[in-house]
């Protein structure tokens, strides 16, 4: 469904991402781990036309083109028909909860206001803020917005959602209930990329895992597989060290 | 010393006419110099090529010379400048017309750093989340990122506004007939200086208090997404009220 390849991105001179490729299928939930500097946030980024690549594929409703030779149209495309949850949630400060999520369905789908509503308060409902839904993005917790975050992103309906460390940033008790909402999700059968440091999700929620180092995907494979038998040294490493501090 | 207070009664009566002049060339100023200086300052954020310098040039031009300087300047500049373009009738233009360019230019010279500073001020995560719900830059812009930095950028309109009050008094250089120059005027004919003087003062405190309560209700109004609790702090309703206004700390 979406596939990249040979991605390429470089940071005033360091190569931060060189040459990934991914291939995403409807219903998948990949997780990518790795230590911090190794590229992940950056290859979602790009992978979103968030940052210009500057080399690669993409293969993606309809696109099927160099990243480089994309038109505003079809960036717009891919923008349309992604979700993305930041890791400090971005919520639009000047809207309610529920304003949040008719945002881009009015302005963006031109979806009626009035259905819009309907669809919002449906995506609330999914992760239990229905009651929350006249809040201010400060007049929430940081759990709970991450939550309306995902609720932004399912409303529209996207074909994958894209999670960059969504818990990340919260306070240790809050990170349950963004899990359990993402959880949810997964087994409903959204088709979702996590870039995450929680290996409980990666190991328990996702299907695949791709371990990240450099630049580079190092290994990737089903969670069992990589969490048991790695077979890089890298990954083996990472995981000790990781699992060290849980 | 004693004060002539029937003396400044008539002041009062006769200077209220300059009232409506003062806030003229205040609303003036503010109404032409707002989305000029929004322009200037995306211009500045986003490093337009030849223009940033510009606005640049035209922003330390202005705040690096005394506005009393830029009267004198554009008063005796453009009538002259006038002349020759229209002929005698330069010197029947209401000389109003050159307060509201000099304050103008002002306004605009201190509101692009006011946006500059304010359009800083929100994360660029809301630009970026904009985008990632299918909306425009443009669209994003003007919705969500506008919007919050106009509420950061309240008070120090405020500041400007109370400056711009003030400095009007200026325009009397002029000749325009604001409360400055009827109460100095009407001095001059009592030779009643002082007690001129003093209702200048009050007129100006009165007006100046009136749009510092406005600028209070409106951020008072639109920041009411910034406020976790129900009510942070309040209005010193009298300005020389020594005890502060209680934080009142309420849960929602």
């Amino acid at each position: 469904m979406l596939t990249i390849e040979g991605l390429k991105k470089s940071y005033a001179g360091n190569d931060i991402l060189k040459g990934i490729s991914i291939d995403v299928n409807k219903g998948d939930v990949i997780s990518i781990i790795g230590p911090s500097g190794s590229g992940k946030t950056t290859l979602l980024r790009t992978m979103t036309t968030l940052e210009e690549a500057d080399g690669g594929h993409i293969t993606f409703s309809g696109i099927d083109k160099d990243f480089e030779k994309l038109t505003g149209k079809e960036v717009n495309t891919i923008r349309r028909n992604v979700g993305f949850v930041f890791q400090n949630y971005n919520l639009f400060n000047n809207k309610t909860a529920l304003q949040n999520i008719t945002e881009g369905l009015i302005v963006a789908r031109k979806v009626k206001k009035s259905e819009a509503e309907k669809i919002a308060l449906k995506a609330l409902e999914r992760v239990g803020l229905t009651d929350r839904k006249n809040h201010y993005p400060s007049q929430l917790s940081g759990g709970q917005q991450q939550r309306v975050g995902i609720a932004r992103a399912i409303a529209l309906n996207p074909e994958v959602i894209f999670f960059d460390e969504p818990t990340s940033a919260l306070d240790p008790e809050l990170v349950g209930e963004v899990l359990k909402v993402m959880q949810d999700l997964a087994s409903s059968g959204t088709t979702m990329v996590v870039v995450t440091h929680q290996m409980s999700f990666a190991r328990d929620v996702s299907n695949r895992v791709i371990f990240m180092a450099d630049g580079h995907i190092v290994e990737q494979g089903a969670p069992k597989a990589i969490f048991e038998k790695p077979s890089e040294q890298r990954t083996k490493k990472f995981l000790t060290d990781i699992l060290a501090n849980v | 010393m004693s004060l002539n207070t029937d003396f400044m009664v008539k002041v009062a009566q006769t200077a209220i006419q300059g009232v409506p002049v003062t806030l003229q060339i205040v609303l003036v100023a503010l109404v032409i110099s707002f989305p000029i200086g929004i322009l200037f300052a995306l211009i500045r954020i986003y490093r337009v090529k030849v223009l940033q310098r510009v606005v640049q040039f035209y922003v330390s031009l202005v705040r690096g010379t005394p506005i009393i300087a830029q009267i004198l300047i554009v008063y005796s500049a453009l009538p002259s400048l006038l002349n020759m373009i229209i002929g005698r009738a330069a010197f029947a233009i209401n000389p109003i017309y050159y307060a509201y360019i000099v304050f103008t230019l002002n306004a605009i010279a201190t509101l692009t750093e006011v946006f500059r500073s304010a359009l800083q001020t929100v994360d660029k995560g809301q630009m970026e989340a904009g985008l990632m719900v299918g909306m425009q830059p443009r669209q994003t812009f003007w919705r969500i990122i506008l919007p919050q930095a106009l509420i950061s950028a309240l008070p120090n309109i405020a500041n400007t506004t109370l400056y711009l009050i003030k400095n009007s008094s200026l325009a009397f250089i002029m000749s325009v007939k604001d409360i400055t120059a009827i109460a100095k005027t009407e001095a001059a004919f009592n030779y009643n200086f002082l007690e001129a003087y003093l209702v200048v003062w009050v007129y100006y405190l009165i007006i100046c208090y009136a749009a510092e309560v406005v600028f209070y209700l409106l951020e008072r109004y639109f920041s009411k997404y910034r406020r976790p609790i129900k009510k942070t702090s309040g209005f010193n309703w009298l300005p020389f009220r020594i005890k502060q206004p209680k934080l009142e700390r309420k849960q929602s």
